[in-house]
């Protein structure tokens, strides 16, 4: 059985996997990461949204040895102890989650647009989480969530 | 009472877990020494099974079980009407493909697929009846032989008035033919779940569902086992929509878990919750309308044809709404209604957000706009002549009861997007420049209305807990609230929270919602019918007076006891008894509480390729009072998601009974792209009476309007009726092409 190694949310993890596993199974299934959730299976919907070496990808289609060597953030990754990430603090005070079976995945996409744009448009924020869907919240609530993280971490300059 | 928590934007009793991934969902459980199944699905939508042979499946390494209808106790389940099976068995019919033939429980959920790829099952192929038209007619093939010599699951009639005199009396009358489709719930958690035996030995399932006490009655039944031995824990629920209300997968876990006395973990793919699950109603719908010179309607008359699908779930209560709201929320004083639920061997059809009032806005309300067309008023003005009032009396002959708002929302709703009241008259505002030269702009306008707890005589019920803690100055250090509502993530467990701390002048952080877990609190009805803030928040506020009751009887007799329970259990019919339908009339008093909504639309659309854009939707809906603003906008944008998802993407599509649109990347639900650049929401209170704060209900209200308003402005760009939905882009251009 292949090993896989990489950097899960700041820590080197070494795990045993097959060659057909797919990233979310090996974060869900082996190392017990719950918070990244299986919706549509097929990359449609974004649930599965992790960040690998920064970049938003869906683990519910990703080869888990394509995150060889590589660092992978998981909603787990986000905060510290019993402090929200600024995203998160944002979606709460927002009244941005209803159900939540999204969330994770589109907290992980606003923060790798984020990350790569602090300053986004609404216009380029409706187009960061174009590829997550919810069936909740019609995404306003999301959208304003995203903005007010991004007021925030410029009012502190730059992200935590 | 201070009013500083009920009206507050207060943050999600569970948001934090949320946002942090931590909130555990049912496929987040895990329990030691575990089994996973799979399920053997029916491959043909009518057939009969002439022979199961399971043999090749248990001789797989790893396989423990594979059970059958042989398995079964009492191989029956439904939520009104035990019409359907558990398996089915040999010399039995499968009826749709959501039937079930075998389930296999293995050590592994890959050992459970392969398994299930082995039970060889051999079919005798019966005419399959996918269209409820023709099902209705005498010689079409039964589905049900059992259930008597139709597929006629329901015929409701409603007869008001003197409609001959009342088409006389028309000076317009609009005639037209509505299709809605099926719809697909999609919420994002597909269905999974544990079951096992308890420590107390009941069987025990972890599972979404709307309503866990009425599965556990269907499930007791099916175990034939006493209701105290069988449980259900709910945890979080990724969505809802009414597609839980119904049993999917409890029943299955529970099987599995009384056959093999170990844990067994399911989880279906979205392939599987696609396929095999219950979906919304699609009506055929016929409609007559008569109104005068002066804009004043004067006549319906109304046919409705629901397709059930192959079991009833609860598609005669689904027509019953239709049919109470098939005029619109207006004042209509003659009507003929006669609709019609059908037994089919497509998909079984069951509640989806607004429980049979989704379908006939999209006629009633272009019905509405068609009328103003031709009475060249505008479509606001001749509302506003028509519209209910407190004590106005409704299509089932009931005066409706204090509270009705519906034209204050569509007043609200209609200033805000622009319109102008001048002078008695309505005018529609200035739509601006289309954003290119091949582009046309249109608005328009529709409203919706629902009722907010269970009807036509069903006794709304709604058991209450809240046990209080206090310090030694007597102070409430903590609050605990048992309701067995099922939080869908629609906040109801917010709400009820807020409405205790409310009722007991605490902080809102100072209470805690219990966990549905039916070994521990009371029964509180489904997540159903824009019902918890309503009912259970009238339970959860009379528990709360009750315990502070308690609590000074306790201090003035220095028992120094440090713990209160208060218990309530409300009923709806303290409000007033509704009644059925009149077998012959249909006149009856059909629901306790009503919610109101109205909407704007201002599209977009593409000449050349027919394509639609919304650009702006004002969403007003009456809730009475918002227990929680926040939530209520979330409900809006929701609502406003399913409805644009309704008018021009979403198809559940099948042919011949066979699905076609087996995965999100061919059922269309809206993503960013799709929504509105802007939704305005506007919340309306006026208040009921009855409800607690005044407060009626949200979730369902917000979805209504929304294809109708779309509809309508897409006639306003373009000059088109779009009369069976969705408006997809090549439907539009078609009907541009022709109409040119």
């Amino acid at each position: 059985m292949p090993t896989l190694k990489m950097i899960l949310n700041g820590q080197e993890v070494t795990i045993d996997v097959e060659p057909g596993d797919l990233l979310a199974n090996v974060l869900r299934d082996k190392l017990g990461l719950i918070g990244t959730k299986i919706s549509c299976g097929e990359g449609e919907c974004g649930a599965c949204t992790v960040l690998v070496d920064g970049r938003a990808v869906d683990s519910c289609i990703y080869p888990a040895l394509k995150a060889q060597g590589r660092e992978v953030i998981t909603i787990e990754g986000l905060g510290q102890d019993n402090r929200l990430d600024a995203i998160q603090q944002a979606f709460v005070d927002r009244t941005a989650p209803q159900c939540g079976y999204c969330i994770p995945g589109m907290v992980i996409s606003a923060k790798a647009l984020l990350d790569e744009n602090p300053h986004p448009t609404r216009k380029e924020i409706k187009e960061g989480i174009s590829g997550n869907l919810c069936r909740c919240t019609g995404y306003y609530q999301i959208i304003g969530a995203i903005e007010l993280a991004c007021e925030r971490l410029a009012e502190r300059g730059g992200p935590e | 009472m201070s009013n500083k928590v009920v009206g507050e934007s207060v943050p999600k009793i569970d948001a934090a877990t949320k946002v942090r991934g931590q909130r555990k969902f049912p496929q987040d459980f895990n329990m030691e020494g575990q089994l996973y199944a799979k399920v053997v699905w029916s491959e043909y939508p009518h057939a009969r099974v002439l022979k199961i042979d399971i043999s090749p499946a248990e001789a797989l390494p790893g396989v423990v079980a594979v059970l059958t209808s042989k398995d079964v106790p009492v191989n029956e389940y439904g939520i009104n009407i035990m019409d359907q099976p558990m398996l089915v068995g040999e010399g039995k019919k499968v009826r749709w493909l959501g039937d079930r033939i075998a389930i296999v429980i293995a050590e592994s959920e890959k050992i459970a697929q392969e398994a299930c790829q082995r039970v060889r099952v051999e079919y005798e192929p019966l005419p399959v009846v996918s269209d409820p038209r023709e099902a209705m007619k005498p010689d079409a093939p039964l589905i049900h032989e059992e259930r008597g010599d139709s597929n006629i699951l329901k015929h409701i009639k409603i007869r008001k008035g003197d409609i001959e005199k009342g088409f006389a009396k028309a000076d317009v009358v609009i005639e037209s033919y509505y299709f809605t489709p099926h719809v697909e719930h999609a919420y994002m958690q597909p269905e999974a779940g544990v079951g096992y035996i308890d420590e107390q030995g009941r069987v025990t399932v972890i599972a979404a569902a709307q309503w866990s006490h009425d599965d556990l009655h269907q499930i007791s039944h099916m175990l034939d086992l006493p209701l105290d031995g069988v449980r259900e824990i709910v945890p979080a629920i990724g969505g809802a929509f009414g597609g839980r209300e119904d049993m999917y997968i409890q029943h299955l876990l529970a099987l599995c878990a009384y056959c093999v006395r170990r844990p067994v973990k399911m989880v279906f793919d979205r392939e599987e919750s696609i396929r095999n699950t219950g979906k919304r109603h699609p009506y055929y719908m016929k409609y007559r309308t008569g109104a005068t010179r002066d804009g004043k309607l004067t006549a319906v008359e109304i046919e409705l044809i629901s397709d059930a699908g192959a079991y009833a779930s609860t598609s005669v209560a689904v027509l019953s709404n239709s049919a109470s709201f098939a005029a619109g929320p207006y004042i209509v004083p003659n009507a003929k209604v006669d609709a019609y639920t059908v037994y089919t061997n497509n998909a079984v059809t069951m509640a989806m957000r607004g429980f049979g009032s989704t379908q006939p806005p999209v006629a009633y309300e272009t019905q509405m706009n068609k009328l103003a067309e031709a009475l060249g008023m505008d479509p606001v003005e001749l509302r506003m002549k028509n519209l209910l009032e407190d004590g106005s009396i409704a299509l089932t002959g009931n005066p409706m009861p204090k509270g009705v708002g519906i034209k204050e929302t569509l007043r609200q709703a209609a200033l805000a997007s622009g319109w102008r009241e001048e002078g008695g008259h309505w005018i529609k505002p200035d739509l601006g420049t289309p954003s290119a030269p091949y582009r046309r702009r249109g608005i328009g306008v529709a409203c919706g209305y629902k009722n907010v707890g269970y009807s036509f005589g069903f006794d709304d019920k709604t058991g209450a807990v809240v046990e209080l803690a206090f310090d030694e100055s007597g102070e409430i250090v903590r609050a605990l609230v048992k309701v067995g509502a099922s939080e869908v993530g629609e906040g109801s467990h917010t709400a009820l929270a807020q409405i205790a701390a409310e009722a007991l002048g605490i902080d809102y952080a100072k209470v805690r919602v219990a966990l549905v877990d039916t070994s521990v609190v009371p029964d509180a009805g489904s997540s159903s019918a824009s019902r918890h803030v309503y009912i259970s928040g009238n339970a959860v506020m009379r528990a709360c007076q009750e315990a502070l009751h308690k609590r000074e009887a306790a201090l003035r007799d220095e028992t120094g006891e440090k713990h209160v329970v208060g218990k309530y259990e409300y009923h709806g019919r303290s409000v007033r008894p509704t009644t059925p339908y009149d077998p012959e009339t249909g006149m009856c008093d059909p629901h306790i509480s009503y919610g109101y909504a109205a909407q704007i639309a201002l599209v977009e659309v593409d000449v050349e390729t027919g394509e639609t854009e919304v650009l702006e939707v004002w969403a007003a809906q009456d809730v009475g009072k918002a227990i929680n603003p926040g939530m209520v906008k979330g409900q809006a944008g929701g609502g406003v998601h399913m409805g644009l998802g309704y008018a021009l993407t979403e198809e559940f599509i099948q042919k011949e009974g066979l699905v076609k649109t087996r995965r999100f990347s061919e059922y269309h639900i809206p993503t960013t792209a799709d929504m509105p650049h802007e939704l305005e929401t506007i919340i309306v209170e006026v208040p009921d009476p009855t409800g607690p704060f005044g407060a009626k209900g949200v979730g369902e209200m917000t979805t209504l309007p929304t294809a109708p308003a779309i509809l309508s402005a897409i006639h306003d760009a373009v000059g088109v009726w779009i009369d069976n939905l969705p408006a997809t882009a090549e439907k539009v251009w078609r009907a541009m092409q022709s109409k040119s």
